[in-house]
């Protein structure tokens, strides 16, 4: 049978952070009808997934540690009932430190939750507080242990850096208190401005330069590495044998269907995300239609360029890893030389963007900080 | 037709005073066209021109008046272009009439082309009439504006019309005027033949349609003309008159008398503005006075951004000259651009016209180069060449004398920007000639200024100095011995020749520190270090550095949401394939037009 990941998208949040631009909604009124709503749509849907076998599910939000017990139970009881999991399947799910009581931990355990992925962003709570995160580090630290002490023996942590006044050494010390944790996962993602947010609408936000930033994340890179933490991905890192195997479907082009406004599928060789409205989801699942729906546009539906062709898209997908494009791979799937489809690719190895090790081609933590220059350069959309 | 009940006459005016509105009136007052059709103006049907509310090239239309003495006129509009750009051509007009309407805005008063303009009528023995127009305007001043023509031009303006335009108000008067003041045609219609071409366009058709003022005697279909400039022949197939809505044909026209000819004419640049038509058989003796080809001033590199549509640009170009002889264009390749064409302009709002042209009717994005004049240089070995390419600015070693054209500057301004434009004058290196108030408010000031100084974005400075109320006017003075040197740019140290100047020496340090910084400004950072430099030969008298990009990536990736990313990137790409690559540097079409607008007044 063909292996699925499930994304269930939870766009509620107790305050909006001010950085944030995804889909979410701050009043948390709705979220037992909404819960009834995801449960109706995977109870219908079901059959369209019957010759598949689901290895990863990812709650993911908008904060979905803001669900009470009692619907976290129904919804798990729902997929479980409605869907086939495979032994051992990895089960994510998000949470604030906020938000997490030892009630909802337990919860998460019983209904078989094996990894647990906290946002903390930093541990200096004027950051956090800059950030606008509803939790202080101690917080975090005590629902941290909390965590543990339930028998969480996988969790992530996310960080986040190039804040508002940030130095590489203020960051560095935010990684040295996370790696003192011994989290077995660790994301890194770098503050992105983005236009209709809080941050964006200031006038003056005192951010860290390029130069610097390009130091943040290659002495993250190295202290990160230096400390038993792989970077398998852009911005993650992890111990051995902790790779988020559902996030690793995105770059590897399997299939993933996501629940919910605004969540995104792959799924029969298309792309398609539901509309963010979590009202109209709720009011067309209650009707009996299918939620809307938007699909990518691809050189089938359109005829506007540049597009990426299939090959394209995988090339960019896969060198988002630090496994990169395997040679062999590449063609034995396309019946082309890797570097006679893209020729490019090596005149990046002298400078020591690229590297070649072990029949791939992959980035370098220097390359990955211009992996979108180097693919527009390489690619041949 | 009686010659003693025709009258040619021209509209002239300032930019925005309401020249061709007047011209709607009159046509629809004197039921020329009916109001229904009068909703677009008439004389002005290319869309630019409507935008803009100038009028590019001159178009005539045959109007019947019954005036109030009983008689039945024919009043012959020839409208004129009305820009500077275009001054042969507006005397060219201005020769087929007897008197002109000089349209003053009330609100305004006398603006830098009203003088140039009416100076023009002058010249050309013509009776103006002045028209005081805008008045239904809160503040208008027709009294102060009546002094003001009287004493600024020094004609009688006491019982002039005064007008609104736009409503429709005492158009009457206007019309009275034109019959009882502007004296009639006095040609000889048995004369040899003698018509003055004014304007003429291609139509597919007919080929060129030749728009003549008759001056002396009398043109039938199927005779033989010849034109005097280049005595070439041509069969008349048909004459006629102009009406508003197109070309009435006749069996002739004659002495006094506005009309076109077809003859099987293919280009434009066959019939030149100002030329004389004459019979081939019994011609006339001499043609009539002034004609000249108009001469390109003003050069630039044109280039398609996108190096595949070239051809598509040569198509344009050549059917912009269909219509347009006075636009000038040839090949030309440039190492940074690539194909494209080097093409002459009357001046900066012709070329301005030309490039809005290809891009808006023709599709064509466009690169094009800073604007240049041509420099007579005298070479040691006593060749004198004449040089309208930067690029092609011969080393200094082999010049003996370079010499750069200057134009005479009238400026008329508020009192109160005169500091400023004074400034900006001598800056810009012009020579200060005499100022002389027109009222107690506004001041004409003269300056001989290098027209290399004014082609270099004078005019978006004199007006960002005045808030936009200075107007100017300029002409060709001649040439001038100066001290130019040529000004290269390097990008990671190969010159970009699109971006080579000739600039005065006293002024290369500054213009070179300042395009330097643009060009830092508006070059994205690559993965290596750009040096930009500014060079007089191999001087380097400038330095910017472009640093190197440490980051572009996106960091995060939610929810599996691919389809962000990849939009993202083929937006990037997208941005990517308009870039020129110059040896090892990509530079967007937009770096190279930043350094063309260098806004150096105060901000």
């Amino acid at each position: 049978m063909k292996k699925l990941g499930l994304y269930i998208h939870i766009p509620f949040c107790k305050k909006k952070c001010n950085y944030c631009d995804f889909y979410s909604c701050t009043s948390i009124k709705g979220l037992r009808e909404y819960i009834s709503a995801i449960c109706t749509q995977i109870e219908r849907e079901a059959p369209l997934y019957r010759e598949y076998l689901f290895d990863t599910i990812f709650i993911g939000g908008g904060t979905p540690s803001l669900l009470e017990s009692n619907d976290f139970s129904l919804l798990v009881a729902t997929i479980k009932s409605n869907l086939n999991l495979t032994q051992g399947a990895e089960f994510s799910i998000e949470a604030n430190p906020g938000t997490i009581t030892k009630e909802k931990l337990t919860c998460y355990k019983e209904n078989g939750v094996n990894r647990l992925s906290i946002g903390l962003q930093s541990t200096n709570n004027e950051e956090l507080k800059l950030l606008g995160r509803i939790h202080s580090y101690d917080t975090f630290l005590k629902n941290y242990q909390l965590a543990r002490d339930c028998g969480f023996n996988n969790i992530n942590i996310d960080v986040m850096y190039s804040l508002p006044n940030q130095k590489t050494n203020d960051f560095l010390e935010t990684l040295k208190r996370v790696i003192a944790l011994n989290p077995e996962h660790i994301s890194s993602y770098c503050l992105k401005i983005e236009e209709n947010t809080p941050f964006g609408k200031m006038e003056y936000l005192p951010l860290p330069d390029e130069d610097e930033e390009y130091n943040m994340y290659i002495s993250m890179c190295e202290l990160l590495t230096k400390n038993s933490y792989d970077q398998y991905e852009i911005s993650n890192f992890s111990k051995k044998g902790y790779n988020c195997r559902h996030n690793l479907k995105y770059w590897l082009s399997e299939d993933y269907i996501g629940i919910g406004p605004s969540a995104h599928s792959y799924f029969d060789g298309k792309r398609y995300s539901y509309i963010e409205s979590t009202e109209q989801y709720i009011k067309q699942i209650k009707e009996n239609q299918i939620p809307n729906k938007i699909y990518e546009q691809t050189e089938e539906n359109t005829h506007s360029s540049p597009q990426m062709s299939k090959m394209d898209e995988y090339v960019m997908l896969k060198m988002r890893l630090s496994s990169g494009v395997n040679r062999e791979e590449f063609e034995s799937k396309f019946g082309e030389a890797l570097e006679v489809a893209y020729p490019k690719i090596t005149s990046f190895i002298q400078s020591e963007y690229i590297v070649y090790e072990n029949g791939a081609y992959s980035f370098t933590p220097k390359g990955f900080f211009v992996s979108n220059y180097i693919l527009t350069e390489i690619l041949k959309f | 037709m009686n010659q003693k009940n025709i009258r040619n006459f021209s509209i002239i005016a300032h930019i925005d005073h309401g020249k061709s509105t007047l011209a709607d009136r009159i046509l629809e007052y004197s039921n020329a066209v009916t109001k229904r059709e009068m909703e677009e103006q008439l004389l002005d049907n290319m869309d630019l021109e409507k935008e803009r509310g100038i009028t590019i090239k001159a178009r005539a239309v045959r109007i019947n008046y019954k005036h109030k003495d009983g008689q039945d006129y024919v009043l012959n509009l020839i409208d004129t272009p009305g820009h500077v750009d275009f001054n042969y051509e507006v005397s060219r007009s201005l020769n087929a009439c007897e008197g002109a309407l000089l349209v003053v805005d009330s609100t305004q008063g006398i603006e830098a082309q009203t003088l140039a303009n009416a100076y023009l009528a002058v010249d050309c023995d013509l009776e103006i009439v002045p028209v005081i127009n805008k008045i239904d305007l809160p503040s208008a001043d027709v009294e102060r504006v009546r002094n003001e023509i009287e004493d600024v031009i020094g004609i009688v303006a006491e019982d002039c019309p005064a007008v609104s335009a736009k409503v429709g108000l005492n158009i009457d008067q206007v019309l009275d005027a034109i019959v009882e003041k502007i004296p009639a045609p006095k040609g000889d219609p048995d004369a040899p033949l003698k018509c003055l071409i004014f304007d003429s366009h291609y139509n597919s058709y007919l080929g060129v349609v030749v728009y003549v003022r008759v001056i002396d005697g009398t043109l039938k279909a199927g005779e033989t003309i010849r034109l005097m400039s280049t005595d070439a022949k041509y069969d008349v197939v048909e004459v006629g008159y102009l009406n508003a809505f197109g070309l009435e044909k006749a069996d002739q026209i004659s002495a006094g008398e506005v009309g076109y000819i077809t003859a099987s004419i293919k280009t434009v640049s066959e019939t030149r503005v100002g030329d004389t038509v004459t019979h081939d058989q019994n011609p006339a003796d001499e043609p009539l006075e002034g004609f000249k080809e108009a001469l390109p001033m003003v050069f630039s590199g044109i280039y398609p951004a996108d190096g595949a549509r070239y051809n598509d640009l040569r198509d344009a170009l050549e059917k912009l000259q269909l219509n347009d002889a006075a636009l000038s264009f040839e090949p030309e390749t440039s190492i940074a651009l690539g194909f494209g064409f080097r093409c002459g302009f009357l001046g900066l709002l012709h070329m301005e016209i030309i490039q809005e042209r290809l891009e808006r009717e023709f599709n064509l994005d466009l690169i094009t180069t800073a604007p240049s004049v041509i420099y007579k240089i005298e070479k040691t070995n006593g060749e004198t060449i004449m040089v309208d390419n930067p690029s092609n600015y011969p080393a200094s070693d082999t010049i003996k004398t370079a010499y750069e054209p200057v134009v005479k500057t009238s400026i008329i301004t508020p009192t109160e920007f005169v500091g400023g434009i004074m400034d900006l004058c001598q800056d810009r290196r012009g020579t200060f000639k005499d100022m002389k108030y027109l009222d107690s408010s506004r001041v004409e000031l003269h300056y001989v200024m290098p027209l290399n100084e004014i082609v270099y974005d004078f005019f978006d400075a004199l007006k960002s100095r005045s808030k936009g109320y200075a107007s100017l006017d300029y002409e060709l003075a001649g040439y001038e011995a100066s001290n130019l040197v040529k000004l290269d740019f390097l990008l990671n140290g190969e010159i970009v020749d699109a971006l080579t100047f000739i600039v005065h020496t006293e002024k290369a340090y500054t213009r070179a520190r300042k395009i330097a910084e643009k060009l830092k400004d508006n070059i994205s950072r690559q993965l290596f270090e750009i040096p930009i430099q500014a060079a007089i030969g191999s001087k380097v008298i400038a330095r910017e550095t472009v640093k190197a990009l440490r980051k572009d990536v996106l960091a995060k990736c939610y929810g599996g949401d691919i389809t962000r990313k990849k939009k993202l990137l083929e937006k990037q790409k997208e941005g990517k394939k308009k870039m020129r690559r110059l040896g090892s540097v990509e530079v967007t079409p937009e770096a190279f037009m930043a350094v063309l607008k260098l806004d150096d007044s105060e901000k």
